[in-house]
């Protein structure tokens, strides 16, 4: 960190919306821990626990955030890699994986493509949207293409989205005419898309770690929230909602 | 105040030594985005002077209500939010909008195209131009034009004899602040014409996505884009200059008189 003044400033602006949004939720009795979670947690941490204020982004933009001094008390990232680098730089404790997903192709429902199995991807003109390589959903989604042998499809990538939400969002819209995003974000718009099941043996590890931000003021409940996720009570609330339960051992 | 305002400025400068803000402008992200930018910007910039003038003029020959009702619409997209231009746009244009199905069967292809840039860029940065244009060709002495006419000019020739060169000033301001707010356009561009490196990210897609991947070609990107705004500036300053210089060089206001 070469520019403190840089750096006094930005936190500058945070802590002044963090003032702010102090003052907006003053009503709640307990102060809300600020969770930031991967984009794909959106729907399901909303309904596990309204109590709390969330950020919801890429994993890698999270992980930017929290690097440059963003007051996040917990980070729930959707690969392993960010809370890892984190932690390496002392800026999280020690994370802990507490969930898992696997991967679809979404089409919209009038598959303007014509798309029936994933092989259609490298015999029929298709705009293929999908999240950046930085993304988690993004690097995942090329394993499952390698594994394919469809490589080679990438070509037909039109555009690099910034998290798995866009993606979901593109093809939803009919503006993309494939997709490669988590099941769970599939059935938060299945009513627009059609879902196109991924094998079992392409699927890539996808392991969701979550971890207490060091600079958190808060640790103790960030702590507390953390064990309630894992125990069975949020354990139910992420299968309910599409979650994988725990891979057994982590490689 | 003035420190709030400067400091994230300089501070893009500070971080990184200006040699490698240069080589990290050298990374093929940074390069594709410049041409990605600059092509999409001059043909959005060649529509926009070339509709949005006589547009502007029209305009600013109309009085009372329609006429506010014309601007007040033309200003629109001026305060909109640029996610609610992007939704806009792709309800109109968007594969599945209302003339989505016409322009696909036209043969024009604009989902995730350089066309989806071009348009989203023309939409947030047109009101820029069409505003100071509007009040470039009001600005010009009325005198001077009803003196071309009782000289036998026609409504072309006043206009592009008379009109264009007084305004001038003006409508180079004008075309220079829609170009700095093209260059800088992102919400539009994110939501209706995706972002994939040398099609359709930008300058400011590229700053979002090397956010995260490469801080200091981000850095760099910034760096670039906050010269080229202050030089656009400065010459809408100069360019103004020109405009007051040029309107109150009207040797006729005072000894000619419209015919009544």
């Amino acid at each position: 960190m070469r520019n403190r003044t840089a750096i006094g400033l930005v936190a500058f602006v945070l802590a002044a919306a963090s003032v702010l949004a102090t003052g907006a939720s003053a009503r709640t009795q307990a102060d809300p821990l600020t969770i930031y979670a991967a984009a794909s947690l959106t729907e399901v941490f909303k309904t596990y626990d309204r109590t709390q204020r969330y950020s919801f982004g890429a994993s890698n933009t999270l992980e930017t955030q929290i690097r440059n001094g963003a007051p996040a008390d917990v980070f729930a990232s959707a690969a392993p890699l960010n809370t890892q680098r984190l932690y390496t730089a002392g800026l999280v404790d020690k994370p802990v994986t507490f969930t898992s997903n696997r991967l679809v192709l979404i089409v919209p429902r009038s598959n303007p493509a014509g798309l029936q199995s994933i092989y259609d991807l490298r015999r029929k003109p298709v705009k293929l949207v999908v999240a950046g390589v930085a993304v988690p959903v993004g690097a995942y989604t090329r394993t499952v293409l390698r594994k394919m042998g469809l490589a080679t499809v990438l070509s037909k990538v039109v555009s690099q989205e910034s998290d798995v939400k866009a993606v979901t969002g593109k093809v939803a819209l009919g503006q993309g005419d494939a997709g490669f995003v988590y099941a769970t974000d599939a059935r938060a718009v299945s009513d627009l898309v059609t879902v196109i099941r991924i094998p079992a043996w392409a699927q890539p590890r996808v392991r969701y770690e979550i971890a207490v931000v060091s600079k958190s003021s808060n640790k103790t409940a960030a702590q507390e929230w953390i064990k309630t996720l894992l125990s069975a009570k949020g354990q139910a609330a992420l299968r309910e909602a599409g979650f994988l339960p725990l891979p057994k051992a982590s490689s | 105040m003035l420190l709030f305002l400067l400091l994230p400025v300089v501070a893009v400068f500070l971080r990184v030594p200006p040699g490698e803000l240069f080589s990290a402008l050298g990374s093929s992200a940074a390069l594709d985005a410049i041409v990605v930018t600059a092509e999409t910007n001059a043909i959005a910039m060649a529509l926009l002077l070339g509709f949005g003038t006589p547009a502007a003029y029209w305009i600013s020959t109309r009085r009372g209500g329609l006429r506010d009702v014309v601007v007040t619409l033309v200003e629109l997209p001026l305060v909109l939010p640029p996610a609610v231009a992007g939704i806009g746009l792709l309800v109109v244009f968007g594969r599945v909008g209302l003339l989505g199905e016409t322009v696909t069967a036209l043969g024009v292809d604009i989902a995730f195209t350089k066309v989806a840039v071009i348009l989203a860029v023309a939409f947030v940065a047109s009101p820029f131009y069409l505003r100071t244009a509007v009040a470039a060709f009001e600005g010009v002495d009325p005198t001077l034009p009803a003196a071309a006419r009782t000289l036998g000019a026609g409504s072309g020739g006043v206009f592009l004899r008379i009109m264009l060169p007084l305004a001038g000033g003006g409508l180079g301001a004008g075309a220079a602040l829609a170009f700095a707010r093209g260059i800088g356009e992102f919400g539009a561009t994110i939501m209706f014409a995706g972002s994939l490196q040398g099609v359709t990210q930008t300058l400011s897609l590229a700053i979002y996505e090397q956010f995260d991947i490469d801080f200091e070609v981000a850095l760099a990107i910034s760096a670039l884009l906050i010269v080229i705004s202050a030089v656009v500036l400065f010459s809408v300053k100069l360019m103004t200059r020109w405009r007051s210089e040029s309107a109150s060089l009207t040797p006729f206001a005072a000894s000619t008189r419209p015919p009544s």
